[in-house]
Formats: C-alpha cells, structure tokens, sequence
C-alpha cells in the first residue's frame, strides 16, 4: 500500500514537474522577446520577400533602428490582418491595398501620415491617381510603394495573320478585328477577358467602363452607374454583344479568374487581353509563355463616347494607429515609410528594385527616365505606350467602406447579364439600387 | 443420374449453355471490376502524376496545349531553388534573388525558406502526436473505464468543443497567445493545434477502450496492476488500430493546418508549409511549376507517414465507429 502510494506521488511529481517545465519553456522565448529594444513592426504580403529583406537591412544600417519583418500571403493578407488589429497584435507599418482603406480608416486601426513633412514632399512627383488612392476623407494614409493599371495587350503574330496593321483603337474596331480572326481559324475567342467574381472583377469592369466615358458613381459619390450617357450600360453592353451576338469573347469568361486568363492568353489561345500591365513581362518570358516577344501593348481601346482611359490601382505603406499614438514610434515608422515609399539616399530605390526584379510598376514619374528602368522596359514593352497610358488612369471610384458588400451584388447583376439571364439596363439599376442602400444605412 | 441427363439433354437440346453463359457472366463481371478499378486509379492517379511531371516542366511548356504528360525538356531547377541556397547569407542588395539570372525571375524568392518550413511542419505535426498521445490516452482510458461523478458532462463538453468552428476560435487564441509572448514560434501552433485534435483524440480512443471487456481492466489489476500500469501493458497494445487512427488524423491535421498558422505565423522561423506554399502565389507572380515542385515535396511526409502504418489504417479508420 504505501509501495502504490509512493508511486502515485511519484506519477503526480512527475506529471507537475512536465508542466511546469513546459509551460517555463514556452514562456522563454517571450521572456527574451519582451527584453529587447522594440523593433519596427513591419507586416507584408509575401511579395518580393527578398527585395523587401534587403532594403530592411541596408536600412537598419543607415539608422541603426531594428525592423521586425513578417508576411503572409497575399490571398489571406486581409483577414489576417483585421484579426491582428483586433487582437492588439504589435504593428507599425503595413503594406495596405488601396480598397481596404475606408474599410481600416473607419476602424482606427491606421493614422494618416500627412502631418510628416518627411513624407509629403514625395506628393509633387508622384501620380495624381496614387496620392488619389492614398487619400480618404481628405486625408492621406502612406506613401505609394506599388501601383499598376489594367493594360490592353495584344499578340502582334495573331493580329499580321489576320492581315492587320495596327491593334484596334476603339472596343467595334476589335469585334470587326476579332470577326476576322474567327473566319480564319486564328482564334476561336480572340478577345480574352476574365469576369470570374474575384478580387480582381472591379478592375476589368472599372477599365472596361471609364474606357467607355463612364463612372459607377458621380462626384458626391451617388450612383449613376445605370444611367445611359455617363454610366456603366455601354460598357457592360458591348460585353454582353461579345459574348453572345458575335461570340468574340467566351461565355466562360464568368468563370474566368485573371490568372487562368493570363495563363490562357500565354498559351496562345487569344489574341486580344486585358490584364495589369506587369504582366506583360511575364508574357513575354520565353520561360514562362508560348508567345513570347509577340505581346505589344497598345491604348485600351475607346467606347463612342469615351477616350483611351483605364483604371489603375495601388498599394501603400501605410502606419498603424497604435504607431501613431506614441511620437517616437511613429517618428521611426515615418522613417521606415520614407525609406520604402519616398526615398533612400536619394533615389526611389524600393520602387526602382521592385520594378527590376518582378516587373511591377511605380507611382513616381521620375523613374520613367531612369536609364536602367528604361533598359529593362525596352526588353518586353514600350516605355512611351506605358507612360502614357499611365497617365490616363484613374482610381477607383467605388472605393467606400460597403465597396466589399456592393461589388457582390454589382458582379453578380454583370455576370448575369452577360449569361442573358438579366437585361443590361435591370442589371445596372439593381447594382445602382444596392448602392444607394448601402450607402444610405453606413 | 438418368434424370440429370436428361436435364441435360433438354438444356442442350434448348440450346441454351448455362455454363457458358456462367462463365461469360463472371467475365463480364471482372471486366467491368477492372475497368471501373482503371477509371478509379486514373482519377486518383492523374492529378498526382500532373504534379510530379509539371514539376519538371518551365513555365512555358505547362502551358502548352495540349499537355505534356511527360516532360519535353526536363528541368530540376524549381528544386535547385529550393535546395540549391545557401541559408545564413546576409541579404543585401547585390545577394537578393530577385538579380541572381540562376533563379529564374518567376521563382519566388522565398523557395529557399521551404526546407525549413517543411522542418517547421514536421517539427509541429511530431509534437502534436506525442501530446496528443500523452494526454488522450490517460483522459479517454479514464473516461472509459473509470466511473466518476461528472462523467457524462465530461464526455459532452469535449465533443461540444469539437463543433466550434476554428474560425470562431481565432480571435480568442490570438489573444492568448499574444498575452503569452508566443507570437510567431513554433509553440503557439502546437499548443492552439492541441486544442482542436485533443477532444476528437480523446473520444476515438474512449469509444475503443470501452468496447474492450472490462474483465481485462479487473484482471490486470488483480494481477497487481495500478491503473497506469493496466492501461500500458494491457490497454495500449489492444488498441494498436485506434492509437494509429489518431496518430494518422492529428499528424494530417497538424501538417495541413492553415488559418491559425497564417494568424501567430509572421517569419519562416515558424511559417509550416501550407503557409508558405499559399505565399508562393504572391499578387504579382505565380509559377505553377514551382507550385508543383514544392507540392511535390509537401506530399512526401504524409506518404510516408501512410504507407508505415498502411496495415491499421482500415481497421483503426472504423474504430470506435460502432460499439463492440
């Protein structure tokens, strides 16, 4: 009996020692974490890791202030993020994309950086619809790190076989160009377009619209999507003909996600896309694409009443409010945002490296006469067609806190549209409605 | 014997060959077996087979139409990338991947972090099932054999935790483990991950233990067995099939997980695989190819793990699935 007694004590020592000493293990790295100098907390999505780390580090160098640098991935970016907001996880400098501001601007969880003279003076040269973007309520959150817009890109080999010479300027020309091309077995679907609902629908539909001379909504932010002259019916209008009355675009556009149409136009099935201009190195990578050094840019084609716009995008570093709330941590986060959005030792080095090592685009216009950018954009594109296109992009303008809810609702009444289950005009008005419902009850 | 003939004689004279007919039937049987067994492997087979040959393939001939089952041009430089870097380099301006020609512009530069998040996924997934092991065992054994005030309240508040959605959970442990400092380590995983396999653990092993006789449990301690000492030398090698089952669900579990991973996960000091590999997918570029490759790699481990324990895994599937 006593022999079971000791063993039983024995057991529980035991079992009272293990968690003990689990529980001292597991604390140990918080411990040592908490005794350090606190760093710069810096959350990203995981693009251009590498690029990101080495900019940190010659940072750190310069100022001798320590950044602790961690991403996720892009497609989880933002739900990973509100639920570190929420649970009050360190944070001072994060990438933020441009339709998620009104969304973490209304929840406090970042500051505007406009009162940084630091980081304001970068305004003067960077483009209008970045600083645009960048600014809610008037008041501006961070400075631009990436920006693109939807670019119209044709396959040069498809279009001299079908007998033409220039790409089509208007969105008719490229139904009477795609017509042909159908007759001579070039292509079955010449135009390629992706209208899956994803997060990349309001991009297409915004080009595709402003192109046309319209907007989803008026100055004051009224919908005026559904209205005949300076709204979304032609745009959407004309889709729907290509669809189904001259069959040019495929009716499984709607299940069509922007990568598996890049993938599709890579492999030679269309002649015509629209996609983010970045991609137009990718397409023409030997290694990555059938139709390699075929892929030219060219103006996005224009509606009747329209001109040769689009729409452009971005993404910024913006600063968190728990920063913003202590002076010295925001001094040193405006710092960090100044190094990877303004300049470092004189030059938009972030930007300039971002472009070179993964094609993406910048918001600042000097870097257009950059000599290195020049070479590197020579060797897949047309610098020129770029700027200027660049220069006729426009932000989105349905950017609001209920955007999420809305475009819903908006690319469901397109795609249904587009299926001929829904007249355009019944379609728009019920995009136009939700819109105005929305907007009445935030 | 004269009747059977003339049975026999009548059949014939029908022309009617029923063992023909038998046989004929049979074959007809094991041909549609074998081609259902055929359509079946190729559904299975065929995803897995894309994966390992598109892993071979650049970029350029994935997208060839039509397919390439099997490489035109072989490469190995997806795995190159991931297995090819050296791990304590600084990363400077001239050392970043993004200007090494080596790597290929559309390998992302974080191939490099995927042994190490494999390492991470096997690290996590391994403590998991010893934890789980060494807290499912006793509580199952207890529930099962031990009769106690509260019991049936125990028995339901585990499975009650097994019907709150991780999403729900998220918010919650997020707090915990910020309070506890344990953000961005291996720890944070391995103590949320036991929180979700421990109650489904604990209720396939208790439907086990209690479907073995009790006599055993009395015997053993007849014997001069304590409780610890039946459940180990009596209990645990009983329920090889069970212990396997568990073993198999809390290392996939563990080695699959992906949201509370992506939230206490920054750096891959901590990132398992399934975070990394959705991070290969950046917004800018995407390699199906490279996606493969490290796809093939994420798949080893579990085959592995499958293939050891192959012969329970039937029988320690169904285990606790109906009382014995």
């Amino acid at each position: 009996m006593s022999e079971q007694k000791s063993l039983l004590l024995g057991r529980r020592d035991f079992l009272r020692t293990s968690a003990a000493a689990s529980a001292l293990s597991l604390a140990a790295p918080a411990r040592l974490a908490f005794a350090q100098d606190a760093p710069i907390n810096m959350q990203t999505w995981s693009a251009a890791v590498d690029t990101v780390q080495s900019h940190i580090n010659a940072f750190e160098k310069e100022t001798g202030l320590v950044v602790s640098y961690g991403n996720s991935p892009w497609a989880q970016y933002r739900e990973g993020m509100v639920a570190k907001f929420v649970g009050g996880a360190p944070l001072d400098m994060m990438w933020v994309s441009d339709s998620w501001l009104p969304e973490w601007a209304e929840a406090g969880w970042i500051s505007p950086v406009d009162e940084f003279e630091s980081l304001m003076k970068y305004n003067d040269e960077a483009e209008q619809f970045c600083t645009d973007s960048m600014t809610y309520k008037g008041r501006q959150y961070g400075l631009t790190y990436y920006t693109d817009f939807m670019a119209f890109l044709y396959d040069e080999e498809k279009l001299t076989a079908a007998g033409f010479d220039a790409p089509p300027e208007s969105w008719e020309e490229l139904v009477q160009q795609s017509l042909v091309m159908k007759e001579k077995g070039i292509s079955e679907y010449p135009m390629m377009l992706a209208m899956a609902q994803e997060s990349w629908l309001i991009e297409f539909m915004a080009s595709l619209v402003y192109s046309h001379g319209g907007r989803f909504t008026d100055e004051n932010g009224d919908a005026i999507m559904h209205e005949d002259e300076a709204g979304a019916v032609e745009a959407l209008q004309w889709v729907v003909d290509a669809v189904n009355k001259h069959g040019v675009i495929s009716p499984a556009c709607v299940e069509t996600g922007e990568l598996s149409g890049l993938k599709a136009f890579a492999s030679g099935n269309h002649a015509f896309a629209m996609v983010a201009k970045y991609r137009l190195r990718m397409l023409n990578d030997p290694e990555q694409s059938q139709v390699a050094g075929n892929v030219k840019q060219a103006m996005m084609p224009k509606g009747p009443g329209g001109e040769h716009a689009t729409v452009g995008w971005m993404r910024f570093h913006g600063m968190a409010t728990q920063a913003a709330q202590d002076q010295q941590r925001a001094e040193n986060t405006a710092r960090l945002i100044e190094w990877f959005g303004g300049k470092a030792n004189g030059e938009y080095k972030f930007q300039k490296l971002l472009f070179l090592d993964i094609g993406a685009g910048f918001g600042v216009k000097p870097l257009f006469d950059d000599p290195d950018v020049q070479a590197a954009y020579d060797a897949y594109g047309d610098v020129e067609i770029i700027q200027k296109q660049q220069a006729l992009a426009k932000k989105k303008d349905v950017v609001t806190p209920w955007f999420g809810e809305w475009n819903e609702t908006n690319g469901a009444a397109w795609q249904s549209a587009i299926l001929g289950n829904s007249d355009v005009r019944a379609a728009l008005k019920k995009s136009a409605a939700k819109w105005d419902e929305l907007k009445a009850s935030y | 014997m004269s009747e059977t003939r003339t049975d026999s004689a009548q059949t014939a004279a029908a022309g009617i060959d029923y063992r023909r007919r038998q046989r004929l039937s049979r074959l007809a049987q094991k041909l549609v077996i074998f081609l259902c067994s055929v359509v079946l492997a190729f559904y299975v087979l065929a995803p897995i087979s894309w994966l390992v040959s598109s892993a071979f393939q650049t970029e350029a001939e994935i997208v060839s139409v039509p397919p390439h089952w099997i490489p035109e041009n072989p490469t190995v430089k997806n795995f190159t990338a991931i297995f090819g870097a050296t791990e304590d380099e600084e990363i400077t301006y001239e050392t970043r991947s993004g200007v090494d020609p080596a790597a290929g512009g559309f390998i992302p530069s974080t191939a490099k972090d995927l042994p190490k998040a494999m390492w991470n996924s096997i690290l996590v997934a391994t403590l998991v099932v010893i934890l789980n092991l060494l807290v499912g065992v006793p509580a199952a054994y207890a529930i099962a054999k031990i009769r106690y005030w509260g019991r049936n309240g125990s028995v339901y508040f585990i499975l009650t935790t097994r019907v709150i959605p991780d999403i729900a959970l998220v918010v919650p442990f997020f707090l915990v483990i910020r309070k506890l400092g344990l953000l961005d380590t291996i720890s944070s995983l391995v103590i949320t991950y036991l929180a979700v396999t421990v109650p489904f653990t604990v209720f396939i092993l208790m439907q086990y233990f209690e479907g073995l006789p009790d006599e055993l449990d009395k015997a053993a301690r007849v014997d001069g067995c304590s409780r610890f000492q039946a459940l180990i030398r009596v209990f645990l090698p009983l329920s090889m099939p069970s212990i396997v089952a568990v073993v198999l669900f809390t290392f996939l579990t563990s080695w699959n997980e992906f949201l509370l991973a992506l939230m206490f996960t920054q750096t891959s000091a901590s990132q398992t695989l399934p975070i990394l590999l959705a991070a290969f997918t950046s917004d800018f570029t995407v390699s199906f190819s490279f996606l493969n490759a490290a796809g093939v790699l994420a798949i080893v481990p579990p085959v592995i793990v499958a293939i050891i324990f192959e012969r329970y895994i039937v029988s320690g599937l169904t285990a606790g699935a109906v009382k014995g």
